[in-house]
C-alpha cells in the first residue's frame, strides 16, 4: 500500500473537470486507488465518487493505492494535483 | 457488445447535457441528440429513432429522455426491446456515468443500473448530506 498526503492548491478544488482528469488518470493504473478526505474514502477511478468529497482549495487529501503499480499511481496523481490540474497556466 | 446512446428531450435540454458532459470529460462523444419540438406530433422523431436503431442494430442502445410520462419518453416506449432500453429523467451525473462506463467491458443491463443509480445519487439535499457525512452514514 502506497500512501501520500497532499494539499489541494488549485482555486476551484476538486470540481467536475479536475475530478474528470483525476479519474481518467487513475483508470490508467491497475491498482485500486482511493482518495481519503474528512473521514470519507472514495474510489479515485469514479468521477462522481470524487465529486462527493466536495474538497476545496487548501484541504489536505490522502491518496492511497494498492496494487502492482501503486508507486506510479500515487506519484502520477500527486503530480496532477501539483500541476493544479493544468488549469491555472 | 458496443453501446450507443441517444438523448431525446423537449427543447435544447438534451443538447446542453451532452455539451456540458463533453466539456467536463474534455472529449467528444458519439451521443446523439433528437429535439422534440413543442409543435411536433412525434412522427419526425419516430423516423429518426428508426433510422438510428437500424444503423446500430448490433449495439446495445440507451435512449435517454427528460421525464417519465413526457412525450419523448412515451414515444420511445414503442422501441423497448432487448437491445434497446429507455432511461427517463436523465441528468448530468447520469450522462457522465454513461459516458465513463459505456466502453468498459460491462454487461448492458449492468450499465443501465449504474447509470440509473448515478443519476439518482446525484440528487442531494445538502443539509441531509452534510448531516450524514457528520454521522458517518453516507455511502459513496
Amino acid at each position: 500500500m502506497e500512501k501520500e498526503k497532499i494539499k489541494i492548491t488549485n482555486k476551484l478544488g476538486l470540481h467536475a473537470r479536475a475530478a474528470a482528469k483525476l479519474s481518467h488518470l487513475a483508470n490508467n493504473f491497475s491498482s485500486n486507488i482511493f482518495l481519503v478526505f474528512n473521514g470519507d474514502r472514495v474510489n479515485a477511478k469514479s468521477l462522481l465518487g470524487i465529486l462527493t468529497l466536495a474538497a476545496a482549495v487548501g484541504n489536505d487529501i490522502i491518496i492511497e493505492a494498492d496494487g502492482e503499480d501503486e508507486v506510479e499511481a500515487v506519484s502520477g496523481i500527486k503530480d496532477l494535483f501539483e500541476r493544479k490540474f493544468d488549469e491555472e497556466n | 457488445m458496443k453501446i450507443k446512446g441517444v438523448v431525446i428531450t423537449h427543447g435544447e435540454l438534451g443538447r446542453s447535457l451532452i455539451d456540458v458532459a463533453e466539456s467536463i470529460l474534455e472529449q467528444k462523444s458519439d451521443l446523439e441528440f433528437f429535439k422534440f419540438g413543442w409543435d411536433e406530433d412525434g412522427s419526425t422523431i419516430e423516423k429518426k429513432i428508426k433510422v438510428y436503431l437500424n444503423k446500430h442494430k448490433d449495439a446495445g442502445i440507451v435512449i435517454f429522455t427528460d421525464m417519465f410520462g413526457g412525450s419523448p419518453a412515451n414515444l420511445s416506449l414503442r422501441f423497448n426491446r432487448p437491445n434497446v432500453e429507455i432511461i427517463t429523467g436523465i441528468n448530468l451525473p447520469g450522462i457522465l456515468k454513461f459516458l465513463t462506463y459505456k466502453d468498459k467491458k460491462i454487461v448492458f443491463k449492468e450499465l443501465l443500473k449504474i447509470v440509473r443509480d448515478g443519476a439518482r445519487d446525484g440528487i442531494s439535499i445538502i443539509s441531509e448530506y452534510l448531516g450524514d457525512r457528520k454521522n458517518g452514514k453516507r455511502k459513496n
